[in-house]
């Protein structure tokens, strides 16, 4: 099951040419949302703001229990029970606020307007079925006239990603590699020519050279598309590849948000300074590496007052106890931290 | 002092369309760790470094070669007789939520290898006692706190911690850590790297690392060495901060060049090298096991397999017809 390996990602995300298409704009505004526990409904995601310019690739990172994959979810009106959507909106271009819609005009928009690459896509598939089956199955269930046109296309798709389409439609997942299996993801996720699309982890459990391979597919596909897309991943060079803009998340709350390169290079909120800070490098001294103190909240235990990242932050300071920080823009940066407003107005 | 010379393994498949085919895990692996040393193997899925880690800790067999602990060969022995020299390899596993027993608080967890060691060296109860919480101790946890619960009730990072007390308890002389950060959450990662370094050092227990991840390799043991493994052959060995940064196999140059760049902090390397398709295992080889995915082979290598060697002016050993220094890694930029 040979095929070209393409480069790996070695330049930097550059911003996106005019779009063929017109990419749709996401304007995500105070969306919290809560899942029913014994403890009564706790927040998952809390207060969020985030808007995803058109035709831009926008990373999300946080660890296991921030909150990523339920804000993405949210993206679908997915969330499903103990969790809701308790407030916020999620207005998508084309098709409004998503929080809003239900039933058959809520199954259409999935698929047709916004396409998911579930979190290890790579065992999402139905084993007992060809990816062909499949294919004509979610063209069958969004009512595509034109099945031949369909698979033409993921012919396409699937060649485009350094794929032979056709054995690949003939395959069952079994046959297929961590690889090839995430772009049969991807080619699921677009082919119904979708211009928003969510990855949920694409690179997790792929090794370095694969994983070097999807990403480039990522960008380029994304580019030649024009499509505006969101990746959620806990690695940061994950989206040091192939994001244009950075939201970190930490505890439900967005903590920080900006252009990838400026959060990298002059991370403000203590919690980005202190991930960066925990990479292993892979030049200079070792012992510039350091671990982040004490461990991430998890739903049970997400402060219910004041700053989330308070126990383990070393700017903590009494009004941090009581007060959550707002989040607050400073051009495209945008920072929910007291100590850094502190620092600035001094 | 482990030392492993020529290890092979090769699996054969059985039943289905592909029976009696044959894959070779290793071919042929040589390499030794001194007390508190340190080496880590890197490579693709698929290449034979989990198969390698399980045969030196006894859990997998092997068909030739010898692993020789503290001096003593292992392959004349029979199994029974091997157990209490595999005792002092003790292994860590990828995945803490599935290596400890759900239904077991972290002191019952403890409580069965200690209760083996008490046994083999004639200890009581109340050491027994004792030393689950001097293990404890020694990872960084609160015995007070943590001997009473179960793995569910303790997070990711906490639940490796307690997976390598364990390991501690039966006073190994060397852990494997298969991949052993990489289900941890980020955060959390460093702490648990940093534990492995600093048993190294305090309690001079050996480490052997195996990821795909480099830099964290170099984080546990810049002091070690650095194995590369592709389809079961070691193709570059060294130093770890030579390899790193002098690699001359184009496969080495391949891993390294593949890792993800923090831009902002950091720029590209100048000469990637990128392979020209994907892990076959299943075509036959003639040559140099890379040949096909290469961009520098030449005729040579698809007809004639390179060895294991050292070379003029080549800073660590390689198999690689065609040796040539490449600069691959990212750099920091100056001034961040």
């Amino acid at each position: 099951m040979a095929q070209p390996e393409t480069a790996p990602p070695q330049t930097a995300p550059a911003p996106v040419p005019a779009p063929v298409t017109p990419a749709p704009g996401v304007r995500i505004d105070g969306l919290t949302v809560v899942y029913k526990t014994t403890a009564g409904e706790l927040p998952a995601v809390r207060d969020v703001s985030l808007t995803l310019e058109p035709g831009t690739i926008t990373g999300i990172v946080g660890e296991s229990g921030s909150g990523k994959s339920t804000l993405a979810l949210s993206l679908l009106n997915a969330v499903q029970p103990p969790g809701r959507i308790a407030t916020g909106s999620v207005e998508i271009d084309g098709l409004g606020d998503v929080v809003g819609l239900a039933g058959e005009r809520l199954r259409k928009a999935r698929g047709a307007h916004i396409g998911y690459v579930f979190q290890a896509a790579q065992n999402s598939l139905n084993p007992l079925k060809t990816v062909g089956k499949q294919l004509l199955d979610l063209g069958r269930s969004h009512g595509v006239d034109d099945l031949r046109g369909l698979v033409r296309e993921a012919k396409e798709l699937l060649g485009r990603m350094g794929l032979d389409g056709a054995r690949v439609l003939d395959s069952h997942q079994h046959e297929l590699s961590g690889g090839m299996r995430q772009r049969v993801g991807i080619m699921l996720a677009l082919v119904l020519n979708a211009h928003l699309v969510v990855l949920d982890e694409p690179t997790t459990a792929l090794d370095m050279i694969t994983q070097a391979n999807i990403l480039k597919i990522v960008r380029e596909v994304h580019a030649e598309r024009g499509l505006t897309t969101l990746v959620i991943t806990h690695d940061i060079g994950v989206v040091a590849e192939v994001a244009d803009r950075l939201a970190v998340m930490y505890g439900g709350r967005l903590v920080e948000q900006g252009p990838t390169r400026e959060v990298l290079g002059a991370p403000r909120h203590p919690y980005t300074r202190g991930l960066i800070q925990a990479i292993p490098r892979l030049v200079g001294d070792i012992d510039e590496a350091r671990a982040l103190p004490g461990r991430p909240p998890t739903l049970a235990t997400v402060p219910k007052q004041g700053c989330v990242f308070r126990e383990r932050c070393a700017l903590r300071m009494d009004i941090c106890e009581t007060d959550d920080p707002a989040a607050l823009a400073d051009g495209p940066r945008i920072v929910a931290c007291h100590a850094v407003g502190v620092k600035e107005r001094a | 002092m482990i030392t492993a010379t020529g290890i092979t393994r090769t699996f054969k498949q059985r039943g289905g369309v592909l029976a009696g085919r044959e894959v070779k895990a290793l071919r042929g692996v040589d390499f030794s760790i001194a007390k508190g040393g340190a080496a880590s193997f890197i490579g693709e899925s698929g290449c034979g470094k989990t198969t390698l880690g399980r045969i030196i800790a006894g859990l997998e067999s092997y068909d030739g070669g010898e692993i020789a602990i503290d001096g003593a060969p292992m392959t004349p022995l029979k199994p029974k007789q091997r157990q209490p020299h595999f005792r002092k390899i003790q292994m860590i596993h990828q995945d803490p939520y599935s290596a400890l027993n759900p239904t077991r608080t972290i002191h019952q967890t403890l409580q069965a290898p200690l209760a083996l060691r008490a046994r083999q060296t004639g200890r009581s109860k109340q050491w027994m006692e004792e030393r689950a919480a001097e293990v404890l101790s020694l990872v960084g946890l609160d015995p007070g706190s943590v001997l009473s619960r179960y793995p569910h009730q303790l997070s990711g990072g906490m639940r490796q911690r307690v997976v390598i007390a364990r390991a501690l308890t039966v006073d190994p002389e060397m852990l494997v850590a298969d991949e052993a950060v990489s289900m941890i959450d980020v955060s959390l990662r460093l702490g648990i790297l940093a534990l492995l370094k600093d048993l190294r050092e305090r309690l001079g227990v050996a480490v052997l690392f195996i990821t795909h991840d480099v830099a964290t390799a170099r984080y546990i043991g810049d002091d070690g060495e650095l194995f590369v493994i592709y389809r079961g052959q070691v193709v570059e060995r060294g130093p770890v901060d030579s390899v790193i940064a002098d690699p001359v196999h184009p496969y080495t140059q391949s891993l390294l060049s593949a890792i993800p760049v923090l831009h902002g902090l950091e720029e590209p390397g100048e000469q990637p090298v990128v392979p020209l398709e994907s892990l076959d295992e299943s075509r036959a080889d003639s040559g140099c096991l890379f040949a096909r995915r290469c961009p520098f082979r030449s005729e040579r290598c698809e007809s004639e397999l390179p060895l294991l060697q050292v070379t003029d002016g080549v800073p660590q050993e390689h198999a690689c017809f065609h040796p040539e220094r490449r600069s691959v890694i990212a750099r920091p930029l100056s001034g961040v």
